[in-house]
């Protein structure tokens, strides 16, 4: 039995008069279904298409993306080990940890230096190698595949090539090349200092291509009459671009910063290369936060102390974002 | 009248100085930048003695295969290059048709909630894998997938960046387009299949085309952590477990750099503008 409202009810009566005065009009039965919709319908169809696609979409996404993200901050208070069968909850205790242990803090400032030294270089040699292009130069797609093509290698053998070319001593070409120029050799590998800087170098000659893409796509698109224009002023080149064409990919270079200080700083793998085999005797002096969260949870088995490092990196990497946004957008006013 | 001419001959022949110095400084900064490759790939043909010689050369001076004939003997590499290109395809394949129809449904279709969860996908974008890296670990290997081709794939099979960049494309094509095949009595799959799909199909292709590098090539850290067996190894972890054993063999080491490399720099100079596009835009992220 179907329940009519009284209201209901009355439009069926006047739609009966209307009827009765105009024979052509059709009656429909009003019938009330749900958000599925009549049985081959429209509607039904759809909502259908919908489910079957969305729900193994999202069953996915929240395996795969969410409850991680979440669990991360839960694995972080308890002391989950793979090897150790009792799982407790410890509070803070990782953090506190984290705090008096040299390996962690070292590799805290190590991934800071990361930060400073990479984003900028790959910001300014980005800008400017886009602004060269952006001058209509001849054989442009030509330099532009030049300097994205390290940014698709693979990092392992880009790392271990690198390695190589920094071998210590008189076998390495750097070195080689150092010596020929009159200079003394460097000890590449062994002094960590000059070891995470040419880490670092790695990063950069790998990151840069993609620099230079966005930036050069952003400067394309920048129209063309106002460059006219402010060269009609007489404005210099310098002048055209620092006050037309850099304010105006704003939005872009605010994005490389973003991105560029996300990868710096969670930069692993050419790290990990580094610090493999026997020819170097830093290791542990270069490694970075993700290097010690590889560490704790996958070499130690303690994944606690692990996802505590890993909390570290994803919120700080969230600070400086939102700062960096906050810099540049107050720097717009 | 004279001077002005003379005017801008002057300012001509700056003007040419100044390209010239442009010229210069791309071509040096451009070679610069890919000098390491080509070395490499010079190298991995020399002979043992020549590559520690002392005033070292570019090209080999005898040029041999035996580096790249002993790499075979002593790891598989065919097997690490055939698990990479498996493994790569399975995500693209999954990546194809899952991030079209989210695409099109997103694009296509209103419903309750259906912001919220566009922004759910879409504010995964910015958190990197390292930093979810060892809850997932934890899942995979509960559902004991560890050391398995299923293990490897299962987190590389979604990309919010290429759902958001399809959802672009997408809205672009016509609503009246849609309807007609409906009042023709297509069914919505059939819409998808016959319509969305072809139409989108170059947007498909850069997506396709950008998860296919970067599972081949950004992902090493969960190759690392889920492979154990030296049957499931990539390139990259074959790569690295082959020079952590054989340091001072320079031309083995380069050789088997050069296979790993060699792949997608085919792919890459053969679909360069595709890449370009779909990389500067999705940026390579998940």
């Amino acid at each position: 039995m179907r329940l009519v409202s009284l209201s209901d009810q009355r439009k069926f009566l006047s739609l009966k008069i209307d009827m009765k005065r105009n024979t052509n009009s059709i009656v429909k039965k009003k019938f009330y279904y749900n958000w599925l919709g009549r049985p081959n319908s429209l509607k039904r169809s759809q909502v259908l298409f919908i489910l079957t696609v969305f729900i193994p979409l999202i069953a996915l996404f929240l395996i795969i993306r969410i409850i991680p993200i979440v669990t991360v901050f839960g694995i972080s208070l308890t002391n989950l080990h793979l090897i150790r069968p009792v799982t407790k909850f410890v509070g803070i205790r990782n953090f506190v940890h984290l705090l008096g242990d040299e390996q962690f803090i070292s590799s805290f400032f190590n991934s800071v230096e990361y930060v400073v030294v990479a984003v900028p270089l790959e910001i300014v040699l980005g800008l400017t190698f886009a602004l060269m292009l952006n001058r209509k130069v001849k054989f442009e797609s030509l330099y532009e595949t030049l300097y994205f093509i390290p940014y698709i290698l693979p990092m392992v053998p880009v790392a271990i090539i690198w390695k190589w070319f920094y071998t210590p001593g008189s076998f390495g070409l750097a070195n080689y090349l150092l010596g020929s120029l009159g200079l003394p050799y460097v000890p590449w590998m062994s002094n960590p200092k000059i070891a995470l800087l040419i880490t670092i170098g790695i990063h950069v000659w790998k990151n840069l291509g993609y620099f230079v893409i966005i930036f050069l796509v952003g400067l394309k698109n920048v129209p063309n009459n106002l460059r006219e224009a402010s060269k009609i002023d007489g404005a210099t080149n310098w002048q055209t671009i620092r006050l037309i064409e850099l304010p105006l990919i704003k939005p872009i270079i605010l994005y490389g910063v973003v991105m560029a200080t996300v990868w710096s700083w969670s930069a692993f793998t050419e790290v990990y290369i580094m610090t493999q085999g026997t020819d170097i005797s830093t290791g542990a002096e270069i490694q970075v936060l993700v290097y010690r969260l590889y560490q704790e949870a996958f070499v130690f088995h303690n994944m606690g102390r692990g996802c505590a490092v890993s909390l570290v990196v994803f919120l700080i990497s969230l600070g400086i974002v939102l700062l960096e946004f906050k810099i540049l957008r107050w720097k717009e006013r | 009248m004279k001077e002005r001419i003379g005017q801008t001959e002057v300012q001509k022949k700056k003007i040419s100085i100044s390209r010239v110095v442009l010229y210069v400084c791309l071509l040096i900064t451009s070679v610069t930048i890919v000098m390491p490759l080509i070395w490499v790939i010079f190298t991995s043909f020399k002979e043992k003695a020549e590559i520690i010689s002392i005033p070292p050369t570019l090209l080999p001076r005898i040029w041999t295969l035996s580096n790249y004939i002993k790499l075979p003997k002593v790891a598989p590499f065919f097997l690490f290059f055939l698990n990479s290109i498996f493994i790569c395809s399975v995500s693209t394949f999954f990546i194809i048709f899952g991030c079209s129809m989210a695409g099109y449904i997103f694009a296509k279709y209103k419903f309750k909630g259906q912001t919220f969860l566009f922004f759910l996908v879409m504010g995964t974008i910015l958190v990197p894998l390292q930093a979810y890296l060892i809850p997932l670990y934890l899942i995979v290997r509960s559902i004991g997938w560890i050391n398995t081709y299923r293990g490897m794939v299962f987190p590389l099979i979604i990309m919010s960046s290429g759902i958001f960049f399809l959802r672009q494309n997408i809205l672009a094509i016509p609503d009246e387009l849609i309807d007609a095949a409906r009042i023709d009595g297509c069914s919505e799959f059939r819409v998808f299949w016959t319509i969305i799909f072809p139409l989108s199909f170059s947007a498909t292709a850069a997506i396709a085309i950008v998860n296919w590098v970067y599972t081949w090539s950004q992902v090493f850290i969960w190759y690392l952590v889920v492979a154990n067996s030296e049957k499931l190894f990539t390139m990259e972890l074959g790569l690295m477990y082959f020079q952590r054993n054989y340091v001072t063999d320079y031309g083995g080491i380069m050789a088997a750099c050069v296979l790993c490399l060699l792949p997608i720099l085919a792919v890459f100079l053969a679909l360069r503008t595709r890449i370009i596009e779909g990389v500067s835009f999705t940026g390579m992220k998940y």
